[in-house]
This record gives C-alpha cells, structure tokens and sequence, in this order.
C-alpha cells in the first residue's frame, strides 16, 4: 500500500466502516508511516473541529409564515385561473347578470365584516391563557417530533431529530436520554457526533458525562471517540484527569484517540 | 412529496416544516449569510411546488431537494455575484461550548475555520458541507452532482485537503 491510497479511505478508516482487510492493510502501513499517522490526526482533529461549527439558527416561524402565505397565493392562483378559463367559456351567460356579481360581492363584504369581529372580540386573559397552552403544546409535539425522527431508519433522518433536539429550549430528560443512546448505539458515525454536540448543552449534568464517560470503550470510531475525549475535556476540566489517563494508556485504542487523550492531559496541567 | 404531485398543495406545509432547517444549513454555509439563505430556502420549495411534475418515485425526495437548492443557489450566485463572506454580527460562535475559560480562544478558532471554509472553491465547500453537515454518504451526493460515489470520495479527499492548507494559512488571532 502507498500513502496516496490512503487519503480517499481516511475518513471510512477513521469511522471504522471499513471492511476488515483493507482496515488490516491500513493498519500495517500506518504502524510504519509516520507521515500518513501525522496526516490521520489532523485530518480527525479538522473533522472534529468543522463539527463544532455552528450555524445560526433560521427564523422559523417567519420563514414558515412567508412561505405558508407564498403558497396560498399559488393555491389562489390556480383556482383563479381554474374559475377565469371556466368564466370564459361561460361569458355570454354571466354578462347579461350583472345583478349576481353585485349581489355576490356584497355578501363577501359582510362575511368579511363579520369574520374580522368575531376574531378580534373576546376577553384577554382568555386569549393568553390559550397562547400559553398552544406554546406548552407546541413544545410537546417538537419533543415528540424529535423523538419520533430519532428511530427512524434513514441516517439523514435521525440527523435531523438530533438537531432538532437544539431547538428545544428545555428538553425532557427523555430526550437527553434518548441522545445518549443515539450516541452508544446509532449505527451512523455523523449521527453519532452530532449527539455529542447535541450532548455538550447538557453537559453539566452528571448523568451526561457518566454516560459519555461510560459510551467511549464501546464505540467504534475513532472520529466519535476523539469528539467525546473533547467533550469529557470541556465538561470535567482537571476531573477529567483519571479518565484521559486511562484512556491515553489504553493499547486498545486508536493511536489517533490516545494522542488527542495525551494532548488533553496536557491541557489540564500533567 | 408524491401527495403534494398529485394535488394536495397544502402536504406543502409538512415539507417545509421537515426540511427547512437542513436547507437552512447547506444554504448558510454556501452563502455566508443569513438573509440570503432565508431567502434562497423559500425560492427552493416554490421551485419545489412549481416542479413538482419533475419528482420521481425512483429517487430519494432529498437528492431532488438538493439539486434543486443547487440550481437556486446557482441562479442566486449569477444574479449577485459569487459569495463575499462577511460573518454575521449576531453569530454565536461560542454558544456551543460551555467552559467559559475556552471561550474566547474557540471562538477564534472556530471563526478561522469558518474564514477557511468560505476560502475554498464552491464545488469543494459543497462537498464538505453535504457530507459534513449534512450527514450524506458519498453515494448520496454523487446522486446530487450525478457523478459516481467513488469520485466523490477522491473530489472530498482533495477538498478536505485544501481545507487544511487553507486553515492553516488563516493567521491565528484574527
């Protein structure tokens, strides 16, 4: 094997999807190649890095409201000219009506009226005591919804559930639960770092980092791993000393896993 | 989508509710900006509701979805000229990151990778954002550009590549 093989393998080397063969080959050539070992870090690190890129979030409500209105002037369009080439056909009949259009516009006129008095009266707190159960329903259903792409069987699916979770102001601890199997068990490596980002919101809670802590020798990867050594760094600080200890001396590990750990001891002062 | 094909105008709605954010991202961080790419995902699903005689059975909904958002984002480029990367004022770059000692220096990092991303050719940007952020597998967007999975995964290999170069000629403290 050459280096030049390597880099378009290097990602599905360092997700672990590759088959075992060509995973042993890579393997033996790395063992002897200490430019292609150099080229597998940075390369995790830059991966890892672009995953904590944010972006903003889009004004959703006002995005939906502009479209919701796009579209019923397209549904309004069509019917439109569903009536106009219907109106053509029939012209020579309506147009000795005109008593009908008059008569037509005039009901219009009052439905109007009526319809614009009947949405503006009504009593206050009502009305705000409705706002405020349509918001706690509101947030059910995205937790629901989150919850439900998160089992789904598309990978880009289950992304979006993840990401819909950051949308939560104050997720239940069913979701945080469910993120946390997501990240042991999600057979997507990308689905997979997005739960770890997902999870930093919420990592000043115990069973979070417990659960993060006790996830990293179970998985596969070694991209996941090294984002979940950052998180363990980030949410734990010097804490985190026992677990990259024993994580940077674990010859079971990925060489790239165990030298980010050994940075990240560094880093909090061994 | 095969309702809204057929008549149900209103299923609209649903997609829209689905996909908007994932279009949101892609579109964000091929543009630069937040505005344009609001912009752009409305223009993506009135092409979507105006096409949709176009939609086959045969294919995923998000590979018609993308190229659509291509074709947008392409028309977009052509009317305004090609993107000039301004950060937005309201960004949060720190927002994920809950140590406050790192704060500032991730930042920083973060806003460097950023000005790096934006530094490379279109066609690779794209392709780190599909896969990247958007969690496709190389088959899928070789779907997208209509090329085979295996170019894509020696074009992502270059790109990634020059990602790197070009963060690394990014001055630190800027």
């Amino acid at each position: 094997m050459q280096c030049d093989d390597l880099g378009p393998e290097m990602l599905e080397y360092l997700a672990g999807t590759l088959p075992d063969d060509r995973l042993a080959e890579i393997r033996a050539h790395l063992a002897q190649c200490q430019a292609c070992r150099d080229d597998v870090d940075a390369t995790a690190e830059l991966w890892n890095e672009l995953g904590a890129a944010p972006a903003p979030r889009p004004e959703s409500s006002r995005m939906r409201a502009r479209f919701d209105a796009a579209l019923q002037g397209y549904i309004d369009g069509q019917a439109e000219s569903r009536v106009v080439s219907f109106a053509a056909a029939r012209r020579p009949a309506l147009r000795w009506q005109p008593w009908l259009q008059f008569a037509g516009a005039a009901a219009l006129v009052v439905i109007g009226v009526g319809l614009g008095r009947f949405v503006t009266v009504g009593p206050p707190a009502q009305s705000n005591s409705e706002i405020a159960l349509l918001r706690e329903e509101l947030r059910d259903t995205r937790q629901m919804v989150t919850l439900s792409l998160l089992q789904q069987q598309s990978a880009s699916e289950r992304l979006k559930g993840v990401n819909t979770s950051s949308q939560l102001e104050q997720p239940s601890t069913e979701v945080v639960a469910a993120l946390l199997d997501t990240l042991k068990r999600d057979p997507n490596v990308n689905v997979r770092l997005a739960s770890v980002d997902a999870l930093r919101r919420f990592s000043g809670r115990d069973a979070v980092r417990k659960g993060v802590v006790e996830a990293l020798p179970q998985q596969e990867s070694p991209l996941v791993q090294i984002a979940m050594v950052d998180f363990i760094l980030e949410a734990a600080g010097p804490d985190a000393k026992g677990v990259l200890q024993r994580l940077a001396e674990d010859m079971m590990l990925n060489q790239a896993v165990r030298a980010r750990a050994e940075r990240g001891l560094k880093q909090v002062g061994l | 989508m095969r309702a809204v094909r057929e008549g149900d105008l209103t299923r609209m709605g649903v997609l829209f509710e689905r996909h908007h954010r994932p279009l949101f991202d892609f579109l964000y961080r091929m543009t630069g900006d937040r505005g344009a790419a609001e912009d752009l995902v409305q223009d993506v699903f009135v092409r979507m509701l105006r096409y949709r005689a176009t939609y086959r059975d045969d294919g995923r909904f998000e590979t018609w979805m993308f190229r659509i958002a291509r074709n947008v984002r392409a028309d977009h480029y052509r009317k305004h000229g090609a993107a000039v990367y301004v950060p937005d004022d309201d960004m949060d770059w720190a927002s994920s990151e809950p140590g406050p000692g790192h704060l500032l220096e991730r930042a920083r990092e973060m806003a460097r990778l950023n000005r790096a991303l934006q530094s490379l050719r279109e066609d690779r940007r794209e392709l780190i954002v599909m896969v990247r952020y958007q969690g496709m597998s190389h088959e899928q967007v070789g779907a997208v550009l209509g090329v085979d999975a295996g170019t894509v995964k020696v074009r992502f290999h270059r790109a990634l590549k020059e990602l790197r170069d070009a963060f690394s000629r990014v001055p630190e403290g800027e």
